[in-house]
Protein backbone atom coordinates (compact mmCIF):
# COMPACT_ATOMS: atom_id res chain seq x y z
CA UNK A 1 0.00 0.00 0.00
CA UNK A 2 1.24 3.49 -0.82
CA UNK A 3 2.67 5.46 2.14
CA UNK A 4 0.57 8.45 3.07
CA UNK A 5 1.93 11.98 3.43
CA UNK A 6 0.97 13.07 6.94
CA UNK A 7 0.58 16.74 6.05
CA UNK A 8 -1.70 16.20 3.02
CA UNK A 9 -5.05 18.00 3.18
CA UNK A 10 -6.96 17.43 -0.04
CA UNK A 11 -10.57 16.73 -0.89
CA UNK A 12 -10.47 13.36 0.87
CA UNK A 13 -9.22 14.95 4.09
CA UNK A 14 -11.85 17.72 3.87
CA UNK A 15 -14.66 15.17 3.63
CA UNK A 16 -13.31 12.79 6.28
CA UNK A 17 -12.64 15.66 8.70
CA UNK A 18 -16.23 16.76 8.31
CA UNK A 19 -17.54 13.22 8.59
CA UNK A 20 -15.40 12.44 11.64
CA UNK A 21 -16.46 15.65 13.38
CA UNK A 22 -20.13 15.01 12.71
CA UNK A 23 -19.81 11.39 13.86
CA UNK A 24 -17.97 12.36 17.03
CA UNK A 25 -20.55 15.03 17.81
CA UNK A 26 -23.54 12.76 17.14
CA UNK A 27 -22.12 9.73 18.97
CA UNK A 28 -21.11 11.85 21.98
CA UNK A 29 -24.59 13.32 22.15
CA UNK A 30 -26.34 9.99 21.51
CA UNK A 31 -24.36 7.95 24.03
CA UNK A 32 -24.95 10.69 26.61
CA UNK A 33 -28.68 10.49 25.95
CA UNK A 34 -28.73 6.68 26.28
CA UNK A 35 -27.64 6.89 29.94
CA UNK A 36 -25.12 4.10 29.60
CA UNK A 37 -24.10 2.17 32.69
CA UNK A 38 -20.82 3.17 34.30
CA UNK A 39 -18.30 1.60 36.64
CA UNK A 40 -18.03 3.52 39.92
CA UNK A 41 -17.91 7.22 39.18
CA UNK A 42 -16.35 6.72 35.75
CA UNK A 43 -18.73 7.63 32.92
CA UNK A 44 -18.49 5.72 29.66
CA UNK A 45 -17.55 7.99 26.76
CA UNK A 46 -17.12 5.47 23.95
CA UNK A 47 -17.28 8.14 21.23
CA UNK A 48 -13.72 9.30 22.04
CA UNK A 49 -12.47 6.45 19.87
CA UNK A 50 -13.69 8.38 16.78
CA UNK A 51 -11.03 11.16 16.68
CA UNK A 52 -8.35 8.58 17.52
CA UNK A 53 -9.49 6.22 14.78
CA UNK A 54 -9.93 8.99 12.18
CA UNK A 55 -6.42 10.18 13.04
CA UNK A 56 -4.99 6.66 12.61
CA UNK A 57 -6.89 6.04 9.37
CA UNK A 58 -6.71 9.45 7.65
CA UNK A 59 -3.85 11.38 9.22
CA UNK A 60 -3.26 14.06 11.87
CA UNK A 61 -5.22 16.96 10.36
CA UNK A 62 -8.32 14.81 9.96
CA UNK A 63 -7.86 13.55 13.53
CA UNK A 64 -7.44 17.07 14.83
CA UNK A 65 -10.51 18.53 13.10
CA UNK A 66 -12.54 15.46 14.07
CA UNK A 67 -11.73 15.95 17.75
CA UNK A 68 -11.82 19.73 17.85
CA UNK A 69 -14.91 20.33 15.75
CA UNK A 70 -16.63 17.14 16.90
CA UNK A 71 -16.45 18.31 20.50
CA UNK A 72 -17.91 21.68 19.48
CA UNK A 73 -20.74 19.91 17.63
CA UNK A 74 -21.42 17.58 20.58
CA UNK A 75 -21.60 20.61 22.88
CA UNK A 76 -23.79 22.47 20.40
CA UNK A 77 -26.22 19.55 20.31
CA UNK A 78 -26.26 19.17 24.09
CA UNK A 79 -26.26 22.91 24.81
CA UNK A 80 -23.05 22.88 26.84
CA UNK A 81 -21.63 26.11 25.41
CA UNK A 82 -18.10 26.49 24.10
CA UNK A 83 -14.96 25.39 26.01
CA UNK A 84 -12.05 26.26 23.77
CA UNK A 85 -9.26 24.48 25.67
CA UNK A 86 -11.26 21.25 25.99
CA UNK A 87 -12.10 21.42 22.28
CA UNK A 88 -8.39 21.87 21.59
CA UNK A 89 -7.57 18.96 23.91
CA UNK A 90 -10.00 16.76 22.01
CA UNK A 91 -8.36 17.91 18.79
CA UNK A 92 -4.96 16.79 20.07
CA UNK A 93 -6.49 13.43 20.99
CA UNK A 94 -7.04 12.97 17.25
CA UNK A 95 -3.94 14.78 15.98
CA UNK A 96 -1.34 12.69 17.81
CA UNK A 97 -2.73 9.25 16.79
CA UNK A 98 -2.66 10.73 13.28
CA UNK A 99 1.13 10.58 13.30
CA UNK A 100 0.76 6.80 13.45
CA UNK A 101 -1.11 6.83 10.12
CA UNK A 102 2.06 6.81 8.04
CA UNK A 103 3.39 3.80 10.02
CA UNK A 104 0.29 1.68 9.48
CA UNK A 105 -0.25 -0.17 6.21
CA UNK A 106 -2.05 -3.27 7.41
CA UNK A 107 -5.03 -2.48 9.62
CA UNK A 108 -5.29 -6.09 10.83
CA UNK A 109 -1.71 -6.56 12.03
CA UNK A 110 -1.03 -6.81 15.76
CA UNK A 111 1.85 -4.37 15.33
CA UNK A 112 -0.58 -1.82 13.88
CA UNK A 113 -2.90 -2.20 16.89
CA UNK A 114 0.01 -1.64 19.26
CA UNK A 115 1.21 1.44 17.35
CA UNK A 116 -2.32 2.87 17.14
CA UNK A 117 -2.97 2.26 20.83
CA UNK A 118 0.34 3.77 21.93
CA UNK A 119 -0.26 6.92 19.90
CA UNK A 120 -3.85 7.07 21.16
CA UNK A 121 -2.65 6.90 24.77
CA UNK A 122 -0.09 9.62 24.06
CA UNK A 123 -2.83 11.68 22.42
CA UNK A 124 -5.08 11.38 25.46
CA UNK A 125 -2.26 12.29 27.84
CA UNK A 126 -1.25 15.36 25.81
CA UNK A 127 -4.81 16.41 24.90
CA UNK A 128 -6.46 15.98 28.27
CA UNK A 129 -3.26 17.19 29.93
CA UNK A 130 -3.36 20.46 28.00
CA UNK A 131 -7.09 20.90 28.63
CA UNK A 132 -6.69 20.22 32.36
CA UNK A 133 -3.60 22.42 32.71
CA UNK A 134 -5.39 25.21 30.86
CA UNK A 135 -7.73 25.44 33.85
CA UNK A 136 -4.73 26.65 35.87
CA UNK A 137 -4.54 29.91 33.95
CA UNK A 138 -8.21 30.10 33.00
CA UNK A 139 -9.86 29.22 36.33
CA UNK A 140 -6.79 29.78 38.52
CA UNK A 141 -6.83 26.29 40.06
CA UNK A 142 -3.63 24.60 41.20
CA UNK A 143 -1.77 21.69 39.60
CA UNK A 144 -3.08 19.17 42.13
CA UNK A 145 -6.75 20.02 41.43
CA UNK A 146 -6.10 20.08 37.69
CA UNK A 147 -4.56 16.62 37.89
CA UNK A 148 -6.89 14.89 40.34
CA UNK A 149 -10.11 16.77 39.58
CA UNK A 150 -9.85 17.07 35.80
CA UNK A 151 -7.02 15.11 34.16
CA UNK A 152 -7.23 11.67 35.79
CA UNK A 153 -11.01 11.10 35.50
CA UNK A 154 -11.00 12.25 31.87
CA UNK A 155 -7.79 10.57 30.74
CA UNK A 156 -8.32 7.17 32.37
CA UNK A 157 -11.70 6.52 30.79
CA UNK A 158 -10.61 7.95 27.43
CA UNK A 159 -7.55 5.67 27.37
CA UNK A 160 -9.60 2.57 28.20
CA UNK A 161 -12.20 3.46 25.56
CA UNK A 162 -9.50 4.19 22.99
CA UNK A 163 -7.36 1.10 23.41
CA UNK A 164 -10.41 -1.18 23.18
CA UNK A 165 -12.44 0.44 20.43
CA UNK A 166 -9.73 1.77 18.06
CA UNK A 167 -8.43 -1.73 17.14
CA UNK A 168 -12.02 -2.94 16.63
CA UNK A 169 -12.66 -0.04 14.24
CA UNK A 170 -9.34 -0.74 12.48
CA UNK A 171 -10.34 -4.35 11.78
CA UNK A 172 -13.71 -3.22 10.44
CA UNK A 173 -12.02 -0.54 8.32
CA UNK A 174 -9.57 -3.11 6.90
CA UNK A 175 -12.53 -4.86 5.32
CA UNK A 176 -13.49 -1.78 3.29
CA UNK A 177 -10.16 -0.03 2.75
CA UNK A 178 -9.38 -2.04 -0.40
CA UNK A 179 -12.67 -0.96 -1.96
CA UNK A 180 -11.75 2.71 -2.11
CA UNK A 181 -9.06 2.14 -4.72
CA UNK A 182 -6.89 4.91 -3.23
CA UNK B 1 -33.78 9.28 18.37
CA UNK B 2 -34.55 12.84 17.43
CA UNK B 3 -31.61 15.17 17.15
CA UNK B 4 -31.90 18.91 16.84
CA UNK B 5 -29.72 21.94 17.26
CA UNK B 6 -30.20 24.04 20.35
CA UNK B 7 -30.03 27.05 18.09
CA UNK B 8 -33.19 28.89 17.11
CA UNK B 9 -33.89 32.33 15.74
CA UNK B 10 -34.88 34.66 18.59
CA UNK B 11 -34.84 38.11 16.97
CA UNK B 12 -32.48 39.47 19.62
CA UNK B 13 -29.80 42.13 19.42
CA UNK B 14 -27.17 39.42 19.96
CA UNK B 15 -28.35 37.47 16.94
CA UNK B 16 -28.47 40.58 14.79
CA UNK B 17 -24.74 41.07 15.32
CA UNK B 18 -22.29 39.70 12.78
CA UNK B 19 -21.03 36.29 14.05
CA UNK B 20 -17.41 37.38 13.46
CA UNK B 21 -17.86 40.40 15.70
CA UNK B 22 -19.38 38.16 18.38
CA UNK B 23 -16.47 35.69 18.27
CA UNK B 24 -13.99 38.56 18.49
CA UNK B 25 -15.88 39.92 21.51
CA UNK B 26 -16.04 36.53 23.25
CA UNK B 27 -12.37 35.71 22.76
CA UNK B 28 -11.07 39.16 23.72
CA UNK B 29 -13.17 39.23 26.89
CA UNK B 30 -12.03 35.71 27.80
CA UNK B 31 -8.35 36.64 27.36
CA UNK B 32 -8.94 39.86 29.31
CA UNK B 33 -10.68 38.30 32.30
CA UNK B 34 -7.98 35.71 32.89
CA UNK B 35 -5.47 38.53 33.48
CA UNK B 36 -7.14 39.59 36.74
CA UNK B 37 -7.50 38.45 40.35
CA UNK B 38 -8.89 41.72 41.74
CA UNK B 39 -12.61 41.23 42.41
CA UNK B 40 -13.38 44.83 41.32
CA UNK B 41 -12.15 44.06 37.79
CA UNK B 42 -13.74 40.62 37.88
CA UNK B 43 -17.06 42.19 38.88
CA UNK B 44 -16.85 44.42 35.78
CA UNK B 45 -16.28 41.40 33.51
CA UNK B 46 -18.97 39.33 35.22
CA UNK B 47 -21.42 42.22 34.76
CA UNK B 48 -20.42 42.51 31.10
CA UNK B 49 -20.93 38.81 30.47
CA UNK B 50 -24.29 38.85 32.30
CA UNK B 51 -25.49 41.73 30.09
CA UNK B 52 -24.44 39.69 27.05
CA UNK B 53 -26.15 36.59 28.45
CA UNK B 54 -29.46 38.31 29.17
CA UNK B 55 -29.45 40.01 25.76
CA UNK B 56 -29.41 36.49 24.29
CA UNK B 57 -32.83 35.89 25.94
CA UNK B 58 -32.32 32.23 26.77
CA UNK B 59 -34.94 30.51 28.87
CA UNK B 60 -34.29 28.67 32.12
CA UNK B 61 -35.88 25.54 30.65
CA UNK B 62 -33.38 25.26 27.82
CA UNK B 63 -30.31 26.11 29.91
CA UNK B 64 -31.20 24.30 33.15
CA UNK B 65 -28.91 21.31 32.50
CA UNK B 66 -25.86 23.36 31.66
CA UNK B 67 -26.44 25.71 34.60
CA UNK B 68 -26.61 22.74 36.99
CA UNK B 69 -23.29 21.50 35.65
CA UNK B 70 -21.66 24.94 35.73
CA UNK B 71 -22.84 25.72 39.26
CA UNK B 72 -21.62 22.35 40.61
CA UNK B 73 -18.28 22.97 38.92
CA UNK B 74 -17.95 26.56 40.09
CA UNK B 75 -19.21 26.14 43.65
CA UNK B 76 -18.10 22.63 44.62
CA UNK B 77 -14.97 21.90 42.60
CA UNK B 78 -13.59 25.43 42.25
CA UNK B 79 -15.12 27.40 45.15
CA UNK B 80 -14.95 24.90 48.02
CA UNK B 81 -11.50 23.74 46.98
CA UNK B 82 -10.20 27.32 46.93
CA UNK B 83 -11.90 28.08 50.26
CA UNK B 84 -10.44 25.08 52.09
CA UNK B 85 -7.02 24.74 50.49
CA UNK B 86 -6.41 28.17 48.94
CA UNK B 87 -4.46 26.34 46.25
CA UNK B 88 -3.67 28.39 43.18
CA UNK B 89 -3.49 31.53 45.28
CA UNK B 90 -0.59 33.74 46.33
CA UNK B 91 1.49 33.24 49.49
CA UNK B 92 -0.90 35.59 51.33
CA UNK B 93 -3.74 33.19 50.59
CA UNK B 94 -1.83 30.00 51.33
CA UNK B 95 0.22 30.93 54.44
CA UNK B 96 -1.18 34.08 56.08
CA UNK B 97 -3.10 33.09 59.22
CA UNK B 98 -3.56 36.55 60.76
CA UNK B 99 -7.17 36.80 59.59
CA UNK B 100 -8.35 33.29 60.47
CA UNK B 101 -12.13 32.99 60.82
CA UNK B 102 -12.37 29.22 61.34
CA UNK B 103 -9.82 26.59 62.26
CA UNK B 104 -9.71 22.89 63.11
CA UNK B 105 -6.87 20.56 64.09
CA UNK B 106 -7.49 16.84 64.01
CA UNK B 107 -5.06 14.08 64.85
CA UNK B 108 -5.70 10.91 62.85
CA UNK B 109 -6.02 8.05 65.35
CA UNK B 110 -3.42 5.33 65.01
CA UNK B 111 -0.96 7.15 62.73
CA UNK B 112 -0.78 10.44 64.63
CA UNK B 113 -0.91 12.70 61.56
CA UNK B 114 -2.27 16.16 62.23
CA UNK B 115 -4.73 17.64 59.78
CA UNK B 116 -4.84 21.42 60.07
CA UNK B 117 -7.61 23.16 58.17
CA UNK B 118 -8.15 26.90 58.42
CA UNK B 119 -10.26 29.41 56.59
CA UNK B 120 -9.01 32.97 56.40
CA UNK B 121 -10.53 36.16 55.03
CA UNK B 122 -7.95 35.94 52.23
CA UNK B 123 -9.12 32.45 51.30
CA UNK B 124 -12.76 33.55 51.25
CA UNK B 125 -11.98 36.47 48.91
CA UNK B 126 -9.74 34.23 46.80
CA UNK B 127 -12.50 31.62 46.45
CA UNK B 128 -14.91 34.40 45.46
CA UNK B 129 -12.45 35.70 42.84
CA UNK B 130 -11.89 32.24 41.41
CA UNK B 131 -15.62 31.56 41.18
CA UNK B 132 -16.18 34.96 39.50
CA UNK B 133 -13.52 34.22 36.87
CA UNK B 134 -14.96 30.81 36.07
CA UNK B 135 -18.55 32.06 36.10
CA UNK B 136 -17.71 34.96 33.76
CA UNK B 137 -16.26 32.61 31.16
CA UNK B 138 -19.13 30.13 31.52
CA UNK B 139 -21.78 32.86 31.22
CA UNK B 140 -20.04 34.24 28.12
CA UNK B 141 -19.93 30.94 26.29
CA UNK B 142 -23.21 29.26 27.31
CA UNK B 143 -25.18 31.21 24.66
CA UNK B 144 -22.90 30.00 21.83
CA UNK B 145 -24.77 26.76 21.25
CA UNK B 146 -28.17 28.49 21.44
CA UNK B 147 -27.55 31.60 19.38
CA UNK B 148 -25.01 30.80 16.65
CA UNK B 149 -26.58 29.48 13.46
CA UNK B 150 -24.77 26.18 12.65
CA UNK B 151 -25.06 27.01 8.93
CA UNK B 152 -22.88 30.08 9.43
CA UNK B 153 -19.89 28.44 11.14
CA UNK B 154 -18.05 27.74 7.87
CA UNK B 155 -18.37 31.19 6.35
CA UNK B 156 -17.73 32.88 9.70
CA UNK B 157 -14.40 31.18 10.27
CA UNK B 158 -13.44 31.54 6.60
CA UNK B 159 -13.95 35.29 6.87
CA UNK B 160 -12.00 35.26 10.13
CA UNK B 161 -9.02 33.93 8.19
CA UNK B 162 -9.26 30.13 8.27
CA UNK B 163 -8.24 28.36 5.02
CA UNK B 164 -11.04 27.59 2.56
CA UNK B 165 -10.73 23.82 2.95
CA UNK B 166 -10.90 23.87 6.74
CA UNK B 167 -13.86 26.26 6.69
CA UNK B 168 -15.63 24.05 4.16
CA UNK B 169 -14.93 21.06 6.40
CA UNK B 170 -16.73 22.87 9.23
CA UNK B 171 -19.64 23.71 6.96
CA UNK B 172 -19.90 20.12 5.73
CA UNK B 173 -19.68 18.66 9.25
CA UNK B 174 -22.78 20.55 10.38
CA UNK B 175 -24.62 19.31 7.27
CA UNK B 176 -23.70 15.68 8.00
CA UNK B 177 -25.18 15.72 11.50
CA UNK B 178 -28.87 15.01 10.71
CA UNK B 179 -27.98 12.17 8.31
CA UNK B 180 -25.61 10.52 10.77
CA UNK B 181 -28.11 10.90 13.60
CA UNK B 182 -30.68 9.12 11.41
CA UNK B 183 -28.16 6.34 10.63
CA UNK B 184 -27.36 5.96 14.32
CA UNK B 185 -31.05 5.69 15.14
CA UNK B 186 -31.57 3.01 12.46
CA UNK B 187 -28.57 1.02 13.68
CA UNK B 188 -29.76 1.22 17.28
CA UNK B 189 -33.22 -0.05 16.28
CA UNK B 190 -31.73 -2.83 14.14
CA UNK B 191 -29.48 -4.01 16.97
CA UNK B 192 -32.34 -3.85 19.47
CA UNK B 193 -34.43 -6.01 17.12
CA UNK B 194 -31.60 -8.58 17.37
CA UNK B 195 -31.81 -8.52 21.18
CA UNK B 196 -29.07 -5.98 21.89
CA UNK B 197 -29.87 -4.07 25.07
CA UNK B 198 -27.68 -1.02 25.27
CA UNK B 199 -29.11 0.07 28.63
CA UNK B 200 -28.31 -3.31 30.23
CA UNK B 201 -24.71 -3.95 29.27
CA UNK B 202 -23.29 -6.42 31.75
CA UNK B 203 -19.73 -7.14 32.86
CA UNK B 204 -16.87 -4.92 33.95
CA UNK B 205 -15.81 -1.65 32.42
CA UNK B 206 -13.79 -3.27 29.61
CA UNK B 207 -16.56 -5.73 28.75
CA UNK B 208 -19.10 -2.91 28.67
CA UNK B 209 -16.97 -0.82 26.33
CA UNK B 210 -16.42 -3.79 24.01
CA UNK B 211 -20.17 -4.30 23.89
CA UNK B 212 -20.57 -0.76 22.51
CA UNK B 213 -18.85 -1.89 19.30
CA UNK B 214 -22.04 -3.23 17.63
CA UNK B 215 -23.43 0.29 17.86
CA UNK B 216 -20.36 2.37 16.95
CA UNK B 217 -18.72 0.23 14.26
CA UNK B 218 -21.64 -0.07 11.77
CA UNK B 219 -22.42 3.66 11.95
CA UNK B 220 -18.77 4.62 11.45
CA UNK B 221 -17.99 2.18 8.65
CA UNK B 222 -21.23 2.91 6.76
CA UNK B 223 -20.44 6.62 6.95
CA UNK B 224 -16.91 6.05 5.61
CA UNK B 225 -18.19 3.96 2.69
CA UNK B 226 -20.72 6.66 1.81
CA UNK B 227 -18.11 9.40 2.11
CA UNK B 228 -16.08 7.96 -0.77
CA UNK B 229 -18.90 8.92 -3.14
CA UNK B 230 -18.82 12.47 -1.81
CA UNK B 231 -15.04 12.64 -2.29
CA UNK B 232 -15.41 11.44 -5.89
CA UNK B 233 -18.22 13.92 -6.60
CA UNK B 234 -16.19 16.82 -5.21
CA UNK B 235 -13.07 15.77 -7.11
CA UNK B 236 -15.07 15.59 -10.33
CA UNK B 237 -16.23 19.17 -9.70
CA UNK B 238 -12.59 20.27 -9.20
CA UNK B 239 -13.02 21.14 -5.53
CA UNK B 240 -10.14 23.13 -4.11
CA UNK B 241 -8.70 24.45 -7.37
CA UNK B 242 -10.07 27.97 -6.86
CA UNK B 243 -11.18 29.99 -3.85
CA UNK B 244 -14.73 29.09 -2.86
CA UNK B 245 -17.71 31.36 -2.85
CA UNK B 246 -20.25 31.04 -0.03
CA UNK B 247 -24.01 31.17 -0.12
CA UNK B 248 -24.15 33.41 2.93
CA UNK B 249 -22.45 36.78 2.69
CA UNK B 250 -21.45 38.43 5.95
CA UNK B 251 -21.36 42.21 6.16
CA UNK B 252 -20.30 44.32 9.10
CA UNK B 253 -22.86 46.88 10.24
CA UNK B 254 -21.91 49.95 12.33
CA UNK B 255 -22.98 48.08 15.51
CA UNK B 256 -20.48 45.31 14.65
CA UNK B 257 -17.70 47.85 14.23
CA UNK B 258 -18.67 49.31 17.61
CA UNK B 259 -18.56 45.87 19.26
CA UNK B 260 -15.16 45.06 17.72
CA UNK B 261 -13.84 48.47 18.78
CA UNK B 262 -15.09 47.93 22.31
CA UNK B 263 -13.54 44.43 22.40
CA UNK B 264 -10.16 45.76 21.30
CA UNK B 265 -10.30 48.54 23.91
CA UNK B 266 -11.12 45.98 26.64
CA UNK B 267 -8.26 43.68 25.63
CA UNK B 268 -5.66 46.44 25.18
CA UNK B 269 -6.83 48.12 28.39
CA UNK B 270 -6.51 44.86 30.32
CA UNK B 271 -3.03 44.17 28.99
CA UNK B 272 -1.89 47.72 29.77
CA UNK B 273 -3.43 47.62 33.25
CA UNK B 274 -1.50 44.43 34.06
CA UNK B 275 1.79 45.13 32.26
CA UNK B 276 2.29 48.88 32.71
CA UNK B 277 0.10 50.00 35.62
CA UNK B 278 0.55 46.71 37.50
CA UNK B 279 -3.02 46.75 38.82
CA UNK B 280 -5.50 43.90 39.05
CA UNK B 281 -3.60 41.60 41.43
CA UNK B 282 -5.33 39.78 44.27
CA UNK B 283 -6.93 42.31 46.62
CA UNK B 284 -8.75 41.95 49.93
CA UNK B 285 -11.31 44.75 50.55
CA UNK B 286 -11.10 46.42 53.97
CA UNK B 287 -14.87 46.06 54.23
CA UNK B 288 -14.57 42.28 54.18
CA UNK B 289 -11.89 42.37 56.89
CA UNK B 290 -14.15 44.57 59.02
CA UNK B 291 -17.07 42.25 58.34
CA UNK B 292 -15.16 39.44 60.05
CA UNK B 293 -14.02 41.69 62.90
CA UNK B 294 -10.42 42.46 61.82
Amino acid sequence: MERKKWYAFGTREVVYSALGAALYGVLSFATNMLALPAAGNLALRPAVCIPMFFGVAFGPWVGFITGFLGNIIGDALSGWGFWFWWDLGNGLMGLIPGFAASMITNYRATRSFVVADLFSILGVIVGMGLASLSEIWVSGIDLNTATVGYFLPAALTDIVNGIILVPILMVAYAAIVGRTGR
Amino acid sequence: MLISWRYRERNTLIQKLDPRARWIFLLTVMFSVIQFWDIRFLAFFLGLSLVYYFLARLTWKETRRVWTFVLILVVVIIGLNALITGRGGSTAVLRDTRHTVWEVRWVVPGVGWTIHLFITVEKIVFALAQMMRMLTIAVLFIPVAFTFNPNHYGVTFRRLGLPDKVAFSMDLAFRFVPTLAHDFSLTLDAQRARGYEVEKLSGGLIAQIRKMAPLIVPVTINAIVGAEDIVNAMDLRCFGLRPRTWLQELRYAPRDDALIGFSVVVLVGSLLARALLRIGDFWVPDAVLRLFGF
